[in-house]
């Protein structure tokens, strides 16, 4: 699990209060001590995704790229 | 004195060897430029059976041939489902990175060329005789069609994959030819007819 540790400089984040409470309810009896370690857990994973994403999909816009220079050297009609 | 270009083999070795393991389809790949041809060539000097037509006709960028079928468009039949893929069992196959795509359920052995990415670029500007404005994202999108391929290839059970780099092979052509004929045990390769392809002249976009 990725937290925050005691040391590291935090900045406070506004979250609906209602969304707090079901976060609450969700991380008794989980390793998480307190909402902040799990919206930091699961914002982390978030990005982290995103990242993975814009680094490594291959996506339309890349298959697209691909094919003009298949079509430029021949291999494509 | 190492063999002149007109000294290289450049026709397959007859080892009289007609078809590897008729349930298997063998595919050379790899981006376009990455040295798919020379695998070819080296095979074929090995005695291994391949598969291919002389509708694209050797050229200043590939003067030894290109070693396809189709002129290297079977990629589009690829991707429409109408390539017979069983006509071309025990006999290797050049289908570039892209076709693997769209490769249908069978039963393969693979060898996949890697390249250095910017010699792939350097070799496709040059034979498109043209300078790509948007090289970077050129690259990045081979880059991540390369990975994707290979993700593809390793998630598969259909597939025995072989890894080879092309810049690897000129430095240290022994032990990749070694793990060339390896890999396609129990067939012989001709090790030493093999090497003989490996000409550091054709190596032309090192970086």
């Amino acid at each position: 699990m990725q937290g925050r540790t005691e040391d590291e400089p935090s900045t406070p984040v506004s979250i609906p209060t209602a969304l707090a409470r079901k976060i609450e309810q969700r991380i008794k009896g989980t390793p998480f001590p307190s909402v902040s370690a799990y919206v930091t857990y699961v914002l982390t994973e978030v990005l982290s995704g995103t990242e993975e994403d814009s680094e490594g999909t291959f996506s339309k816009e890349d298959e697209e790229r691909v094919k003009a220079r298949l079509r430029a050297l021949g291999y494509l009609d | 004195m190492p063999p002149t270009p007109e000294e290289m083999p450049t026709k397959a070795k007859d080892s009289g060897l007609k078809t590897l393991d008729p349930g298997i389809n063998y595919v050379v790949s790899g981006l376009e430029r990455s040295g798919t041809s020379l695998m070819m060539q080296m095979l074929s000097a090995g005695g291994l059976p391949l598969a291919f037509d002389d509708l694209r006709r050797p050229d200043e960028h590939n003067p030894r041939g290109y070693f396809e079928l189709e002129g290297g468009k079977i990629i589009t039949r690829l991707m429409h489902k109408t390539f017979p893929m069983e006509t071309y069992r025990g006999r290797f196959l050049k289908i570039t990175a892209f076709g693997l795509l769209y490769l249908p359920p069978g039963k393969y052995k693979i060898i996949y060329m890697q390249r250095d990415l910017d010699e792939i670029l350097d070799s496709m500007e040059k034979m498109a005789k043209t300078t790509d404005p948007q090289r970077e994202e050129t690259k990045r999108s081979f880059h991540r069609l390369n990975a994707k391929v290979l993700q593809d290839l390793h998630a598969r059970t259909d597939v025995d994959l072989l890894l080879i780099n092309f810049n690897e092979i000129l430095r240290n052509p022994s032990a990749q030819l070694q793990e060339i004929c390896q890999f396609l045990q129990p067939y012989p390769c001709d090790y030493d007819n093999m090497l003989l392809v490996i000409d550091q002249r054709l190596y032309r976009q090192r970086r």
